[in-house]
């Protein structure tokens, strides 16, 4: 499977009256974007804004974000099972806008009222301390605020929220159709050199299989009580994971990050060099019985086994016991003589000083911190707000006090912030011990 | 952590969880396998009667730890076999 990703880069996005792209500038139909998003009903309003890295801007109501790619090649099209049909992804040529994102807003009130399901959504400073927290802040953004109709149930909201997203992302990354993009990366792994080890990558899944939408799908089925599996880092990159548009949280890696996965481009770039990259494979995890968390980790080790990996680099997403899952796994891949690699953040509490994990193993001997999730963050005054909601909620629950988006916040966690967390690695980080 | 803070307060403490080997690493006194995280104390997928046997199996098991002088962390397993 061979895939030629063709990168035209954005360093300025214009709101206009036609599509273009010239020398790093995008200009953008706006009014086109509104009428596209807008057949869907179930969509009162639409706006669109642009923000920029320095800005004094906090943008509100985020459910996801999104990199504009085409597929100018090969099968399929980009968010297979989502925006067309269930057709494999990977091969062909695929064009994408870098350096910019479509930042999806909407308004809108759960009808869960309490639990793990209960809708939430992130925000976004774009300069100062909260800019430093997310990897998002660097982009140059165009929001695309939704102001959805009352009542519609979680599952609904989400499907409205994701279609007009990815609809507004694609249209965008049409521009480049025909144009000659500034470097194209080849993403093929059929070449190996036999002397170098096969390292292979395991990417560790919290999916919540109560709720109507599990959190992560894959060509658009919400993934639930799976076993393991093996899918291709090339898939990745053409959008065949999504995420829950309705619960967009600082430690669950979004639409964007999974297209730009650090960990799948990094095995990637070294491929042929200092390893054989032996492909992905997907574990759910959070099982809730020990039992269930044991065998997950051993039929995830087994697998790799069986793809002859020498060594796992194994990473995650979520938080909470289903780190137990991940744990197991790094043991149960060891035992089989298999080195495994951890990359995870860090909890540590306010000042740093707490139990940075939740679970440990002794086989666990090589692990990369991504950071704290708990240090507390100060945020400075706005001196614009730019998405749906002009008060937030801090904490998600129903009747949860409100503040002014515009005001000084002082968050104790990094959750609210998309992109908060970099879990996988994104942040070019360093650490210091004391 | 609660139950770290009871037995330093001199209650005896057992704790049922589905997460037993996690309460062993923090290190809980004494611990009874649970069912299931969601519901540690029994099994709504069981036929009721079949339930309340389990239910109380965890209930006496924990009573039975309760009264047991424990060193170290220790799990108790409720006799009955708990559902995966």
């Amino acid at each position: 499977m061979r895939l030629e990703m063709a990168e035209f880069p954005v360093t300025d996005i214009r709101l206009g009256s036609a599509f273009r792209y010239y020398s790093g500038k995008l200009e953008v139909d706006g009014e086109e974007l509104k009428n596209l998003v807008l057949q869907d009903k179930r969509i009162e309003e639409a706006w669109l804004e642009v923000v920029v890295s320095g800005e004094k801007v906090r943008v509100t109501g985020i459910r996801d974000v999104v990199e504009p790619r085409v597929k100018v090649d090969g099968k399929g099209q980009v968010f297979p099972g989502i925006l067309g049909p269930v057709a494999p992804v990977g091969e062909g040529r695929t064009h994408r806008l870098s350096g910019m994102a479509v930042v999806v807003a909407a308004e809108y009130e759960g009808t869960i009222r309490a639990g793990l399901g209960v809708q939430r959504s992130a925000i976004l400073d774009m300069w100062g301390p909260g800019a430093e927290a997310s990897r998002f802040s660097s982009l140059v953004g165009l929001v695309l605020s939704l102001r959805l109709v009352q009542g519609l149930s979680e599952l609904e909201a989400h499907t409205v929220i994701q279609q007009a997203e990815f609809q507004v992302a694609k249209r965008l990354a049409e521009v480049t159709v025909g144009l000659k993009p500034k470097r194209v990366e080849t993403f093929d792994l059929t070449k190996v050199k036999p002397k170098l080890p096969r390292v292979l990558f395991i990417q560790g899944c919290l999916t919540d299989s109560h709720h109507v939408h599990s959190g992560v799908s894959y060509y658009g089925l919400p993934i639930r009580d799976s076993l393991a599996t093996v899918v291709h880092p090339n898939e990745f990159f053409d959008g065949a994971f999504a995420i829950n548009t309705t619960r967009c949280i600082g430690y669950f890696p979004i639409t964007w990050d999974w297209q730009n996965h650090p960990l799948v481009l990094g095995l990637y770039r070294e491929h042929g060099k200092r390893l054989n990259f032996a492909g992905v494979i997907l574990e759910r995890i959070r099982f809730e019985t020990f039992q269930g968390k044991e065998v997950i980790a051993q039929n995830t080790a087994q697998l790799a086994s069986n793809l002859g990996a020498d060594a796992a680099l194994v990473t995650w997403l979520g938080s909470g016991n289903a780190f137990v899952d991940v744990m197991l796994t790094v043991q149960a891949c060891e035992r089989r003589g298999i080195k495994t690699a951890l990359v995870t953040y860090e909890y540590g509490g306010k000042e740093g000083i707490d139990s940075p994990l939740l679970y440990y193993v002794p086989e666990a001997d090589a692990v990369v911190s991504t950071g704290s999730r708990d240090r507390w963050i100060d945020l400075p005054p706005a001196e614009k707000v730019v998405g749906p909601y002009k008060e937030i909620k801090i904490l998600s629950y129903p009747g949860a006090p409100v503040a002014s988006a515009r005001g000084s916040l002082t968050l104790d966690a990094r959750d609210m912030i998309v992109g908060g967390v970099d879990n996988w690695g994104r942040q070019s980080w360093a650490c210091r011990a004391y | 952590m609660i139950t770290k803070e009871l037995d330093r307060a001199g209650f005896p403490v057992a704790l049922i969880s589905a997460m037993y080997p996690v309460a062993e690493q923090v290190g809980a006194s004494r611990i009874v396998k649970g069912v299931s995280i969601p519901h540690p104390c029994g099994d709504p997928s069981l036929p009721a009667e079949i339930d309340a046997q389990l239910r109380q199996e965890i209930v006496e098991t924990a009573l039975k730890a309760l009264q047991s002088e424990v060193k170290a962390p220790t799990v108790f397993l409720p006799h009955m076999a708990v559902s995966a």
